[in-house]
């Protein structure tokens, strides 16, 4: 990586934007603090002033009232062009340059700040790789490009001359839905080592809460509803706009933030291969989960025992079940629970790093914990903390 | 108007005496309806002069057509309100006939190559000015937020990436313009210019002449529209329908 400059604060100062002609201002009175090397999410409706708070800070849109500060410096005091070659920018529709290689348009910004051709070709190979598409792509047209490599090379030419503040609206809005996920990934991975500042702007509230470590949610008008932590939002909305923004599925929503080791699992009757079967059905007796799992002597899970395995005398080598699903305690909840009612089972192995079992998860105890006291406890605790930035109202 | 009709007479004068001439030329046929081989090739370097001035006035009024043009649509790029003003004056300088515009320009530039410049280019103005406009209107909206977002000039973003996206449609401009110019050339004869017109309307009753002047005519327009379209593919490779495959 080439320098590999700081990541930037941003932070928003009373700012408002009125548009001319309009009688209401499409941004109110907007107070924002981004620290360095985090995502920050803007989310809400079309009409919200996401975009126009996104644009202000490249001065693609003016400041009307307020300021905008990146690492302390007001984006007033600087030339347009000269702050916007600091910035990464990616927007929905991409905007490759049609007429220019993959490769020229990820040296647009290095040859603007007057790279030798060298240098800047040198940097366009890496970005290549950094985003996972293959060097010798560099000579092709954008058109030759399928809509997630035109993606790939969107974020690398913003990456290009290595700036402290990334802008990205709504980058992934035309890709396919597994497109998608695939680059949201791929961006989170790319942001874990490269931590900028990351201004994202989205409608949907999913991709809010997947991609940022802090989520602003605006409502119409141009007023911003509530900014915190996505576990914060979900659980503790600041207003009856944010509940219905954020979901009646929000508790679902919930289970995307929690990975299976947050949960308190069951623990199931454990059998060995040649272990007399009457002990195992001592064991069943009164035992949280009502079947017995068959485990190696790696502790690995090797299926279901079911009761006529325990017929015999000792416990059979082969059990009639196999222990599929088997999750594992890093699984985030929401795709454990899909596995679970994918396979149409009640129970799942659960194992550790080393495939040993862990416990077993159950569809009863998730259920239970989305609607437990400890769930709802939790959200007035959150609710009676102090909101770092209240309604603009 | 009647200062033109004095200076034209001579010239019609010119063309009668010239037919006459024709009749000594060495082709039995010349009377007749068919093509006079044999003549064609004992004769053909009297095109010569004739097809080289047409080439040189066709390229020079493009040319200058081109420049002003050009000038006209970077202007009005940014200050859209000119964009009718330049279309409907271009388009009036348009509709006025070849002859009248020559006539027009009589007192002013007299006969000669300065008058034929002026109308030919004039005619190109509102063909290769609309497909400018055009061409840059049709510069898709995120190229351009693309290219202001990453920190281009104003100018920047015209010469990096507006003009080279209009570009095909300013050559398809250059090359109607370009084949209409050499097509109408030919009436130049008229403002005293030895374009293709100058044989073409000495012998309008000979077959063999009117094949040949006419026929080099139309192939200086296809090899001047062959050349500008050859020079489109290579500025625009990004446009070639060879490479519409996605990955």
């Amino acid at each position: 990586m080439e320098g590999g400059r700081p990541a930037a604060s941003v932070s928003y100062r009373d700012v408002t934007k009125r548009y001319p002609g309009q009688d209401e201002p499409a941004i109110h009175d907007l107070s924002l603090e981004v620290e360095a090397g985090e995502i920050c999410v803007l989310v809400g409706p079309s009409g919200s002033g996401k975009t126009t708070a996104l644009r202000m800070v490249n001065r693609t849109v003016e400041i009307t009232e307020g300021n905008i500060l990146i690492g302390g410096t007001s984006v007033r005091d600087r030339d347009p062009a000269d702050l916007r070659r600091e910035m990464g920018y990616v927007i929905q529709q991409i905007g490759l340059f049609p007429h220019r290689t993959v490769a020229q348009n990820i040296e647009t910004v290095p040859r603007l700040l007057g790279w030798d051709h060298a240098r800047a070709r040198a940097r366009a190979e890496e970005l290549l790789e950094l985003v996972g598409l293959e060097r010798d792509l560099h000579d092709r047209f954008p058109s030759q490009l399928s809509g997630g490599q035109q993606q790939r090379v969107g974020v690398a030419r913003a990456l290009a001359a290595d700036p402290p503040v990334m802008l990205m609206d709504e980058p992934f809005g035309a890709i396919d839905p597994i497109n998608r996920e695939r680059l949201q990934n791929e961006f989170l991975r790319l942001q874990s080592e490269i931590r900028k500042t990351v201004l994202f702007v989205t409608h949907d509230i999913d991709e809010a809460v997947k991609m940022g470590d802090r989520v602003a949610i605006f409502q119409e008008g141009g007023h911003l509803a509530q900014y915190a932590t996505p576990a914060e939002l979900l659980m503790a909305p600041a207003n009856s706009f944010v509940e219905d923004f954020v979901g009646a599925d929000r508790a679902l929503k919930r289970l995307a933030l929690m990975r299976v080791r947050d949960i308190d699992l069951w623990e199931a009757p454990l059998a060995f291969v040649g272990q007399a079967t009457g002990e195992v059905r001592a064991k069943l007796e009164g035992a949280e989960v009502p079947h017995a799992l068959l485990v190696d002597s790696e502790r690995r899970p090797r299926g279901w025992l079911s009761q006529s395995d325990l017929q015999g005398e000792t416990v059979p080598e082969t059990p009639d079940t196999s222990p599929d699903p088997i999750l594992d305690l890093d699984d985030v909840m929401r795709d454990a629970l899909a596995d679970l009612l994918q396979a149409e089972t009640q129970y799942a192995p659960v194992t550790d790093g080393q495939g040993r079992i862990a416990g077993v998860l159950s569809v009863e105890i998730i259920s239970e914990f989305l609607g437990s006291p400890e769930a709802k406890v939790e959200e007035h605790a959150a609710i009676d903390r102090p909101v770092e930035h209240p309604v603009g109202e | 108007m009647t200062a033109g009709a004095v200076q034209l007479a001579p010239l019609l004068g010119q063309v009668t005496i010239h037919s006459r001439t024709g009749a000594n030329a060495p082709c039995q046929a010349q009377e007749s309806k068919v093509f006079c081989f044999q003549w064609a090739v004992d004769n053909f370097d009297r095109y010569t002069t004739p097809f080289l001035n047409q080439l040189l006035l066709v390229l020079i009024a493009v040319g200058i057509g081109f420049a002003v043009a050009f000038a006209f649509a970077i202007l009005s790029h940014r200050q859209r309100w000119l964009i009718p003003t330049f279309t409907g004056a271009t388009g009036v300088l348009y509709t006025i006939p070849s002859l009248a515009f020559i006539f027009l320009l009589l007192p002013i530039t007299g006969l000669g190559w300065e008058t034929a410049i002026i109308v030919l280019s004039v005619y190109t103005l509102q063909i290769i000015y609309r497909n400018i406009v055009a061409g840059l209107s049709n510069v898709p909206v995120e190229s351009q937020d693309a290219g202001r977002g990453m920190g281009m000039t104003d100018r920047q973003l015209l010469w990096r990436v507006e003009l080279p996206l209009a570009l095909p449609e300013i050559i398809a401009g250059l090359r109607i313009a370009t084949v209409s110019t050499v097509a109408i050339s030919t009436l130049m004869v008229f403002a005293n210019v030895n374009t293709l017109g100058q044989p073409l309307y000495q012998q309008i009753d000979f077959k063999t002449n009117i094949v040949i002047a006419a026929g080099l005519s139309i192939l200086m327009a296809i090899a001047l529209d062959l050349l500008l379209l050859v020079s489109q593919r290579l500025l625009a490779p990004w446009r070639r329908p060879s490479m519409g495959a996605r990955a």
